[in-house]
């Protein structure tokens, strides 16, 4: 008997024996089944600054899982090597690692945080749901990174137990996602507004990818759809492409596109526009939107200084848009 | 047309509405999403729990 799985838009009907667009939820005698509960690929540290995530525990470390498996399948995707791996890959083991191990060892590492991230945590749904609802019991945050092809009712029952996101805004047409990520604007369209919605903190990113996506007027119009939907508070990341995986005929985006695309959209009303894989003196620090002063100087992943009192300017005591502690 | 002709006519046109309608119902009504249950085993390699402390290598 065919399943089918309703927890992405993709909606696949699987037969049995067979695995959804994502690789890892599968058919096995007529029940619809997940293969990397408690199996992650990865487990690492990062700062969260790596996420991006700028306005969420600056300068705190996160401990950051993947599982392999992606519901869409960029052609530019940077960590294809295990997003679009089979869980049977030979180079690619796993981890046994189920929720209640992964909250101890978050404490154990003094963690304020847990990431579900480097691939999609949208398909190792169940393991991030029950993963996040024990972290939280034990004072853990939870953040995901995550691209946002999912369906409203899984999304909505996630976003309880989740405290910050950066999802990713690939582009601002329609055809872009169907010809660059399979995948469809709408559905990440309305994931982003309900996240936000929802109350937890929300950062976008937006890959530039020359000659895609990196006209001034496709920047403008992405730039405008957040203002409108999300919010001029809410921060975006620029992010730089490098040619990986199916598309390395493209050169990596230049400082200058970048640059030029935070101009614009701190033009079209968003307060919080940064830039990353590539060092910006202006471009990863964090300003007042009000007086312009510098609020958080940042080198990389590294924070140099932290001026914020209380989530405020200090010097127009202007609240600044985030989870500071 | 005879009143036959008008009755039949009457019942198939209904029929057709009421097909379409149940279909409308049915595509309209919330799909209530079923969670996937877990495996026993896991179809590829495992490996020991070690590294962990590092930074991430991925994007992310």
């Amino acid at each position: 008997m065919n399943v089918q799985c309703e927890l992405c838009p993709k909606m696949c009907l699987i037969k049995p024996g067979q695995s959804g667009e994502c690789r890892v939820r599968i058919n096995i005698d007529g029940v619809l089944r997940t293969v990397v509960y408690g199996y992650p690929c990865s487990i690492h540290i990062d700062h969260i600054e790596k996420k991006p995530l700028f306005h969420f525990l600056p300068g705190s470390l996160i401990f950051s899982i993947a599982t392999v498996g992606c519901n869409l399948h960029c052609k530019n995707c940077q960590n294809w090597e295990i997003s679009q791996a089979n869980p049977e890959d030979e180079n690619i083991p796993a981890y046994f690692c189920p929720p209640e191990r992964l909250v101890a060892l978050t404490r154990r590492n003094n963690c304020p945080s847990l990431a579900y991230t480097y691939t999609e945590p949208i398909v190792y749904y169940e393991y991030t749901y029950d993963t996040a609802k024990l972290a939280r019991s034990a004072g853990i945050r939870n953040v995901l990174v995550t691209a946002g092809y999912v369906n409203e009712q899984p999304w909505k029952e996630l976003l309880k137990h989740v405290d910050a996101a950066n999802i990713d805004l690939k582009g601002i047409t329609d055809d872009f996602y169907r010809r660059v990520c399979s995948g469809t604007l709408k559905p990440v369209q309305n994931a982003l507004i309900l996240a936000k919605a929802s109350g937890i903190l929300v950062e976008v990113t937006n890959l530039i990818i020359p000659t895609l996506n990196d006209k001034p007027e496709q920047i403008r119009e992405l730039a405008r759809w957040i203002k409108v939907n999300l919010g001029g508070e809410t921060p975006l990341h620029f992010s730089g492409f490098y040619p990986r995986y199916k598309m390395r005929n493209l050169p990596p985006t230049s400082l200058k596109i970048l640059e030029m695309a935070r101009k614009i959209a701190i033009t079209e009303g968003l307060d919080y526009v940064y830039i990353g894989n590539l060092r910006s003196e202006e471009g990863q620090n964090t300003y007042c939107p009000a007086c312009k002063a510098l609020l958080i100087d940042r080198s990389g992943f590294t924070i140099l200084k932290n001026r914020l009192k209380d989530g405020c300017c200090p010097d127009c005591g202007k609240e600044i848009y985030g989870v500071w502690k | 047309m005879t009143r036959r002709k008008f009755i039949r006519k009457l019942i198939k046109a209904g029929s057709a509405i009421a097909v379409g309608a149940s279909w409308l119902i049915s595509k309209a009504t919330p799909r209530k999403f079923i969670w996937a249950a877990r495996v026993k085993k896991y179809p590829g390699p495992l490996k020991p729990l070690r590294d962990i402390s590092k930074q991430g290598k991925w994007s992310g």
